[in-house]
């Protein structure tokens, strides 16, 4: 039986459809009138214990909803949701204790005082036992370099401290299961690949479940082996991360600045000018047709150039390829490997 | 000018945005001088006549208080939000005077309580309170002019007060703290002449009474012809005074926002 | 795993969130104070314009001033014990805002006890606890009370019904956070102007006002009965004598009824999230 089961689940959010005026607002208050708006179109997968599964998918398209009611926040709409044998909805005090979370938005540190004091309150909260707080924060002092910046007020820590405080604030209570929404949000490659190497050398040496949302396709890459693509509400990847990677995201972008506007530039076959803009041009390619090296050189030899950055595809990109079915999905439709979760372990509603 | 009246223009129109405070705003004039009025009464039901004024003055001078005052409330974060969003720098490199420009935004804010606050709250006061007109005509008239002088007085202070913002960060504190201040000196709340008779004295030192008081004392006929053009100048001279303070006060801010870089 | 949430366990955890509010609140010494100093004048104004008043006068309908003020006493220590504890209910809407209200959630705690036990404003509460103070301690040996045990108990049950009774007001309005509605403005105009009211002896306003700060913001029974079970000034023979004893009553009351509606707004809350605004 798996960690975490998720069966035909739907989230709907009812909107009030605002009127216009004085009157209006009246009668909106008396008689709302509601538009209905699904965030989760009925999704379904699994989640063993100990996996690390990346959740991906472009703003609004329904990660946060997901994780906002696997973490009991929010209830489902219908579809049941099982986190071991429990539903967050019902029971969420007691699957409180067993999960953590990250939100990369907000801190749950106390703002204006040393991260140290919420460490502590942490321990009273979920009842730690001293013993098992003293390991831990020794664990993550050793991982994350707390000591350095773990007696200054939160409010003075740049975002990396406080983005990797935050993680091991969330982990203190040896969860069974994390959720991290979009942690390496805003932070500097350095700061990423920090947190990266953190949340995988946990999850293999606790063997802690991870949900994993990001728009950054690189956080998947590097930390996940399963990765779950979703779009307005819909599952359009459940797989292998390294299949969506060999398939899909073989497409790059070399961003030329030249040093003077040319209107037209001579491409190499496999090349196509996606977007111009003053001396900026964007390059679209496929890595596996055109070397970008060779690219590179022809470029500087014909014409003057300014400044050269090679983009990785973005999740959004990836998206507008799949739909385009420009590459072979296999059997990984949705839908089809998730039949198998039976009724019997659905939490009756 | 164009430019300055624009802004007045933008802040009226925010002003309209906000319907839940518009209301909020005029029910709550009303209901201030629904509940002085009750205590007034209650004080009066003891002796007809306090201090020699009569219970139909006092409540005059208790609703055009609360009246006043509800047109004479400014933007008092503006500055400390421009200062704290760091919008300030940019502000200052603008081609427009900085000082005619929030100036401007709480005329267009005037403009909007006295059209939309003032007149449904005059309404309700003359019907339900029974106003009194002023004493004459020439009262009147005299009144408007102090009662603009009032405002300018008010906005005098209030600009230095708001200025601190570029020394303290927040003001809210020194704000509130000077909100008391005025309440209680300028004869907002209640007619001077109840208070203790050197506190009393100690008022017509500071410019505070220049807000409402002399105003209302005017509008009422309680003074003298030679005392209303005395009570004016005086407003004249506060006004010029606390102009030349907050200029001078100006300088130093902008001097130290060059000095230390916002 | 069984969460053993014992009543002396809460005690402590409580006792660890005031430690680092008051923790949070000395970071910034100089402002907290000074922003305390505010509030303690922004509220003295209305007590110095009644003692203007007053010294010009022996009595107002048979009040006498520390009467007054010792009516008025109740009003602010009252409110001061009611910030001290509820602090939160206070600020709920911005909890919901800022997304507080979720990190709440996914704690193993329950929901009322963290917004209650997560912030304390000490600035309010020391700011108006202050005025309340010099009022009672003005007032409280010259009214000619009998400060024996049983009106010790009644006094600091009168002050914890009018808390509550204060709580419960401003949870009304937090309610309707769930449903993403802004009633900041609304519920300081009801609650601030009903509080005016009550500064007064409510005998003093027309009788619609008086059955409104009765039966609908019960404000009078924070401080106008609360003062008269020790005063009995004459004009309680205006209302039903029982209400002398109801503080309390009202007070847990309204706080059962409106905690069932909270709840109702919570259960729409975890439907729709706070994603939508």
């Amino acid at each position: 039986m798996a960690l975490i089961m998720v069966n035909n689940l739907v989230k709907d959010y009812k909107i009030n459809v605002r009127r216009k005026g004085i009157l209006g607002a009246v009668q909106g208050l008396l008689m709302p009138e509601y538009k209905i708006k699904r965030a989760v179109d009925n999704i379904s997968f699994e989640i063993e214990k100990g996996d690390m599964v990346g959740f991906i998918g472009p703003n609004g398209a329904g990660k946060s909803t997901t994780i906002k009611m696997l973490s009991g926040i929010l209830s489902p709409s219908s579809g049941a949701i099982s986190v071991g044998a429990l539903s967050p909805y019902k029971d969420r005090k007691k699957n409180a204790s067993r999960i953590g979370a990250v939100f990369g938005q907000r801190t749950q540190l106390w703002w204006d005082l040393p991260a140290i004091d919420t460490f502590e309150l942490l321990k009273y909260i979920y009842k730690i036992p001293e013993k098992r707080y003293k390991e831990n924060m020794n664990t993550f002092n050793s991982m994350l370099g707390l000591n350095e910046f773990i007696s200054q007020p939160v409010r003075q820590l740049s975002l990396g401290q406080r983005m990797r405080a935050d993680i091991a604030a969330s982990l203190i209570h040896d969860p069974e299961i994390v959720f991290f929404d979009e942690p390496t949000i805003g932070l500097d490659v350095v700061a990423k690949e920090k947190i990266r190497e953190f949340i995988k050398c946990v999850n293999k040496e606790k063997n802690i479940t991870m949900l994993f949302t990001t728009h950054d396709m690189l956080d998947i890459e590097k930390t996940c082996k399963r990765m779950i693509i979703i779009d307005m509400g819909v599952i359009i990847y459940d797989g292998t991360a390294d299949h969506i990677k060999n398939q899909y995201g073989k497409n790059r972008t070399l961003v030329v600045e030249f040093n003077q506007l040319y209107r037209d530039i001579e491409l190499p076959s496999g090349v196509q000018l996606a977007d111009q803009q003053g001396n900026k041009k964007w390059l679209r390619f496929n890595k596996e047709e055109v070397q970008v090296s060779g690219l590179i050189t022809e470029l500087t030899s014909k014409y003057g150039i300014h400044d050269l950055t090679i983009k990785e595809p973005e999740i959004e990109s990836i998206i507008r390829e799949i739909y385009e079915g420009g590459i072979n999905i296999g059997e990984e439709i949705p839908g089809d490997c998730k039949k198998v979760v039976s009724e019997q372990y659905s939490v009756p509603h | 000018m164009r430019k300055y009246l624009e802004i007045a223009k933008k802040s009226f129109q925010n002003n309209i945005v906000y319907r839940i405070d518009y209301f909020a705003g005029v029910i709550n004039t009303l209901l201030m001088i629904f509940v002085n009025i009750a205590i007034w009464k209650a004080i009066y039901e003891e002796e007809e006549v306090l201090g020699g004024v009569q219970f139909k003055v006092v409540m005059t001078y208790i609703i055009l208080g609360f009246l006043m005052q509800s047109i004479f409330m400014m933007e008092e974060y503006l500055i400390e939000s421009k200062i704290t969003s760091g919008l300030i720098s940019s502000d200052l490199l603008k081609p427009l005077s900085f000082r005619l420009n929030i100036f401007s935004y709480n005329i267009g804010t005037l403009a909007f309580r006295i059209i939309m606050q003032l007149t449904p709250a005059l309404i309700v006061s003359i019907v339900l309170f029974k106003l009194l007109p002023p004493f004459n005509l020439q009262s009147g008239i005299l009144f408007c002019i102090s009662a603009i002088l009032g405002y300018l007085v008010l906005y005098s202070i209030n600009f230095i007060v708001w200025l601190s913002s570029f020394w303290f960060y927040w003001t809210f504190s020194i704000i509130t703290i000077k909100d008391a201040v005025i309440s209680i000196m300028s004869g907002a709340l209640f007619p001077l002449w109840f208070l203790p008779e050197w506190l009393h004295t100690f008022t017509k030192l500071t410019p505070f009474e220049s807000i409402y008081f002399v105003p209302i004392s005017i509008y009422l006929g309680l003074l003298p012809y030679d005392e209303i053009i005395f009570g004016i100048v005086k407003q004249v001279i506060w006004l010029a005074l606390l102009m030349i303070a907050g200029h001078v006060v100006w300088k130093m801010a902008t001097k130290k926002l060059v000095v230390q870089g916002g | 795993m069984q969460q053993n949430n014992s009543f002396s366990s809460m005690m402590a955890l409580f006792f660890r969130f005031s430690k680092l509010n008051l923790k949070s609140a000395l970071e910034y010494k100089f402002d907290r104070f000074f922003l305390a100093f505010a509030v303690f004048c922004r509220e003295m104004v209305s007590i110095i314009v009644m003692y203007l008043i007053l010294t010009r006068l022996i009595r107002i309908k048979g009040w006498e001033m520390n009467e007054m003020f010792f009516l008025y006493s109740f009003l602010f220590l009252s409110y001061s014990l009611f910030i001290f504890l509820f602090t939160g209910i206070r600020d709920f809407d911005n909890m919901v805002y800022s997304g507080e209200l979720d990190r709440y959630l996914i704690r193993p705690l329950g929901l009322m006890y963290q917004i209650v036990a997560s912030r304390v404003d000490y600035c309010a509460t020391i700011g108006h606890g202050v005025v309340g103070i010099i009022l009672f301690m003005k007032t409280a040996t010259n009214v000619g009370i009998d400060w024996s045990f049983k009106n010790i108990t009644y006094y600091i049950a009168a002050l914890v019904g009018g808390a509550i009774i204060q709580a419960s007001l401003f949870m009304i309005s937090s309610c309707f956070s769930f449903w993403a509605v802004k009633t900041v403005n609304l519920r300081n105009l009801i609650f601030f102007n009903s509080r005016r009211f009550a500064g007064y002896p409510i005998s003093f306003y027309p009788g619609i006002i008086q059955k409104m700060l009765i039966f609908i913001v019960p404000f009078a029974f924070v401080s106008y009965f609360p003062a008269q079970f020790f005063l009995r000034k004459p004009d309680l023979s205006m209302f039903w004598s029982g209400y002398l004893y109801m503080t309390p009553v009202v007070g847990v009351i309204m706080f059962v009824v409106v905690y069932r509606f909270w709840l109702f707004g919570l259960k729409h809350y975890s439907s729709t999230g706070n994603s939508m605004f």
